[in-house]
């Protein structure tokens, strides 16, 4: 990877994050180019969704460095602020709000010029115009997740973190959210965590697998199939296919 | 489905397809506030609790004070009793304000845009400040009715406004740090109250002073109440310019 760290999305090196004395991230370094999608595996306690929250500037590392486009997150993290989308199990959504007050919420924090229009055409693209006068409480599931989904782009960020995004969708609702990552996937660079071996497989360019918060396996994609993966996995997690 | 504005996505690592200008600190302070004052409106879940809570309060004084009314001077103890009925009522209402911020992760989700974190301690004690007072004036009426309508108050008795406006700033300001400390904690109701009412114990004291000045009256009354509105505008200005620092590092450990 070394020989992309130039034009680097994301550059990690030597992060740490301790709780206490327990280091839930130790030394993890890795670097993925602009517009690849890195898939986070690891069992439960590995340290991925803290490794996703330094990386996302909700937590600060203990030590070490990270770069996103070439901002450090540390020295500089409303900067980094700037290009960041997370969509996460959880929705970020006021539920006494509207829709159209929530995105509206976010675009004037983030300073969007012409907020209402972008609102709009935010709720158009994850077809809940017809719904933006109710209230989220009132939304399933998978009409939350589409409005976070919005809620996370509204401002066009270059790096989207996803944490298990796809917890409590049904198939339906996996499919539309789907559809919707891949519409905005071209030159955006993703990380998703997930506890989905296959999916995020099949989603990833790179992957990525923690265990208690060391990296044991780290590798584009092109050079594995899914049998090879799922091995490795099992080989240096310990366990077998998710 | 597939057409979500910025579909193309964002190759360069400074410009976006969507316009932006970083707001003023004040832009967000007020779109912050706004939300707040929005969610309150549409469940008034902050103010319909506080102000059964303060009315079921001064109930069970009236209960408790039913039997002894000729045996003290309840001009005396108005002060005090006022401001054991404003503080429980806070602790209830400072409580609730940052559950709607807790639920689904909208404070991370508030925490991953750029902006001041100090701007966000502003807006919440504001708000905090508004619901606070809104059931002051609620609640105030009641309070001369049930406990002041026997007696006679001083002249001075529209003086209160002044301790009451300085009290709540500063039970406002204070609670709002304390209940970010608290949010994540086990037993946080018990663990607010815990660390709220020693902390404001001095400005308790000044404002419980002040009110009993001008509700008694007397030759005296100027002599108390400047002092101790004077230590509660100087508590006040000290605890929130400190939470206003510390904020930024509650906030995000």
């Amino acid at each position: 990877m070394e020989k992309n760290a130039a034009t680097s999305a994301i550059k990690v090196v030597k992060l740490t994050k301790t709780f206490g004395n327990r280091k839930a991230v130790d030394n993890v370094s890795f670097a993925i180019p602009q517009g690849a999608f890195l898939s986070i595996f690891g069992p439960n306690g590995a340290g991925k969704t803290t490794l996703l929250r330094v990386l996302s500037t909700l937590s600060r590392a203990t030590s070490g460095s990270a770069r996103l486009l070439g901002i450090d997150i540390k020295q500089e993290p409303d900067k980094a602020r700037d290009h960041i989308g997370l969509i996460s199990h959880n929705s970020m959504l006021y539920p006494d709000l509207t829709a159209e007050e929530n995105l509206l919420f976010v675009a004037e924090l983030y300073g969007i010029e012409n907020a209402k229009d972008r609102v709009l055409e935010m709720l158009d693209s994850v077809e809940l115009k017809h719904r933006r006068h109710d209230v989220v409480r009132t939304f399933s599931r998978g009409m939350t997740q589409r409005l976070s989904i919005a809620r996370a782009l509204i401002h066009d960020p270059a790096i989207v973190f996803l944490d298990e995004p796809y917890s409590g969708l049904d198939p339906h609702a996996v499919e539309i959210f789907d559809g919707l990552i891949e519409a905005v996937r071209k030159d955006r660079t993703f990380i998703m965590v997930s506890h989905d071996l296959r999916k995020g497989f099949d989603m990833c360019t790179h992957a990525l697998v923690l265990s208690k918060g060391t990296v044991v396996a780290f590798d584009e994609k092109n050079s594995l199939d899914f049998s090879d993966f799922s091995q490795l996995y099992a080989q240096t997690v310990g366990m077998g296919v998710a | 489905m597939a057409n979500l504005p910025g579909a193309t996505g964002s190759t360069n690592a400074v410009s976006t397809t969507s316009a932006q200008v970083r707001p003023t600190g004040f832009h967000h302070y007020l779109t912050l506030l706004k939300k707040d004052l929005t969610q309150e409106f549409r469940t008034k879940e902050m103010l319909t609790s506080m102000g059964i809570y303060s009315l079921l309060v001064l109930i069970v004084f009236g209960a408790a004070l039913a039997q002894t009314a000729s045996s003290f001077d309840i001009l005396q103890m108005g002060g005090g009793l006022l401001w054991v009925l404003i503080v429980f009522t806070s602790l209830l209402g400072l409580n609730r304000s940052f559950s709607h911020e807790k639920e689904n992760g909208c404070l991370e989700g508030v925490l991953l845009i750029p902006l001041d974190r100090s701007v966000i301690f502003l807006a919440k004690a504001s708000s905090n400040l508004l619901f606070l007072l809104a059931v002051e004036i609620m609640v105030i009426p009641l309070f001369y009715f049930f406990f002041l309508t026997t007696t006679t108050p001083a002249e001075t008795f529209w003086m209160i406004v002044f301790p009451l406006l300085v009290g709540t700033i500063g039970v406002a300001g204070i609670g709002t740090l304390l209940s970010t400390i608290t949010i994540n904690t086990r037993g946080k109701d018990v663990m607010l109250a815990v660390l709220f009412i020693p902390l404001i114990y001095p400005l308790l004291y000044a404002c419980v002073s002040a009110t009993t000045a001008v509700i008694v009256g007397g030759e005296w009354t100027m002599d108390v109440y400047l002092p101790a509105l004077a230590l509660a505008g100087g508590y006040d200005v000290i605890m929130i310019l400190l939470s206003w620092v510390l904020y930024d590092f509650v906030i995000s450990a």
